[in-house]
């Protein structure tokens, strides 16, 4: 009967180190920064989610080269932190993660052009016209676009989105994985 | 003070810290992927919910799993200040066809509109005195925060 007992206590030590160390990572994954591989596939592939959220933080699958020549079509590791749009402190330019408004499932890439009261002028459609139009971001709201205008679907699809979601704002790429010949980029 | 003593204090004051961020690591948890709670107010709502003030239990499972359907009272980031979760009822999902009275007060003129791919549509109870998709529009699903089950 003793052996059961200390048998038991010690699984549960083993465990709730276990569940420590899971809490605190995270954490810091939810809260502070966390590695991402954002990877580029065309329209044609399936995109396979996997539901879990931990698996979304690490796996994003975006439609289309939308970032190049910023980010790689085949795919880049990068860093991305989540206190900065919390404390309301992303602004135009920064590249974010947002939760995509038609697929609440999916997480893309893209980069803030215009605030909440901005006057933004885009191009409609560059790969049929020089059309433009000016449009003004509401309240709460941010205009983002892909740096690669010709194939990304973006603000300019879908309008202006809430800045609610937000997920974090890109602030570093891995070029370690490069230089040390693990990679290779297409230029 | 010696250095035994200077020790001792230092490790007493590391194992209580570490067990406070275990307990709070445990509630973020809990809040974030179970279940947490909320306190609403204000007039939207009425009368299912007070204008003093409900506190509720809403759960956040159904949210990431997508089981949230017409009927549920939600709580959802509000697309206007996103710093602020407001509570409405889930009126449409998406591809539903909602037909909405505009404005009650002034006319009784309705509007339909087809929920977007991605979105969905939130009403308050109080159709007289609520800031909802009818003003803003459908909301992404991205902004669902959690399910109100228990008041």
């Amino acid at each position: 009967m003793g052996k059961w007992k200390t048998l038991a206590q010690a699984a549960i030590e083993r465990t709730a180190i276990v569940a420590k160390f899971i809490c605190l990572y995270h954490i810091t994954d939810t809260y502070l920064f966390s590695p991402t591989i954002v990877r580029f596939i065309s329209f044609s592939v399936c995109q396979c989610v996997n539901g879990g959220v931990e698996i979304d933080r690490w796996i994003l699958q975006v439609s289309g080269p939308s970032m190049l020549p910023t980010l790689n079509m085949t795919g880049d590791v990068i860093l991305a932190e989540y206190v900065s749009h919390r404390l309301g402190k992303v602004g135009p330019g920064d590249v974010v993660l947002v939760r995509s408004p038609e697929n609440p499932r999916k997480t893309i890439s893209k980069r803030i052009v215009g605030m909440e009261g901005d006057t933004v002028t885009y191009l409609v459609d560059p790969n049929f016209s020089l059309r433009s139009r000016t449009i003004l971001v509401p309240k709460g709201h941010v205009w983002i676009q892909g740096d690669n205008m010709y194939a990304s679907k973006d603000s300019r699809h879908y309008g202006p989105i809430p800045y609610g979601l937000i997920l974090g704002k890109v602030f570093c790429r891995d070029y370690m994985s490069a230089m040390l010949g693990l990679k290779s980029y297409d230029v | 003070m010696s250095f035994q003593q200077w020790s001792a204090l230092l490790k007493e004051g590391f194992n209580a810290t570490s067990f406070v961020a275990t307990y709070l690591c445990f509630l973020h948890v809990t809040n974030t992927y179970l279940f947490t709670h909320a306190w609403v107010y204000g007039p939207s709502m009425l009368p299912t919910f007070s204008v003093t003030g409900n506190l509720v239990l809403a759960e956040r499972v159904s949210t990431r799993l997508g089981k949230v359907g017409r009927g549920d009272v939600v709580l959802i980031r509000s697309p206007q200040n996103p710093r602020k979760v407001v509570t409405k009822r889930l009126v449409g999902m998406e591809g539903d066809t909602i037909t909405y009275v505009v404005d009650p007060k002034n006319s009784d003129r309705r509007e339909t509109i087809v929920v977007p791919k991605g979105h969905v549509w939130i009403e308050g109870d109080n159709i007289y005195a609520t800031s909802d998709s009818r003003k803003f529009g459908p909301v992404p699903y991205g902004l669902l925060h959690g399910r109100v089950f228990c008041k």
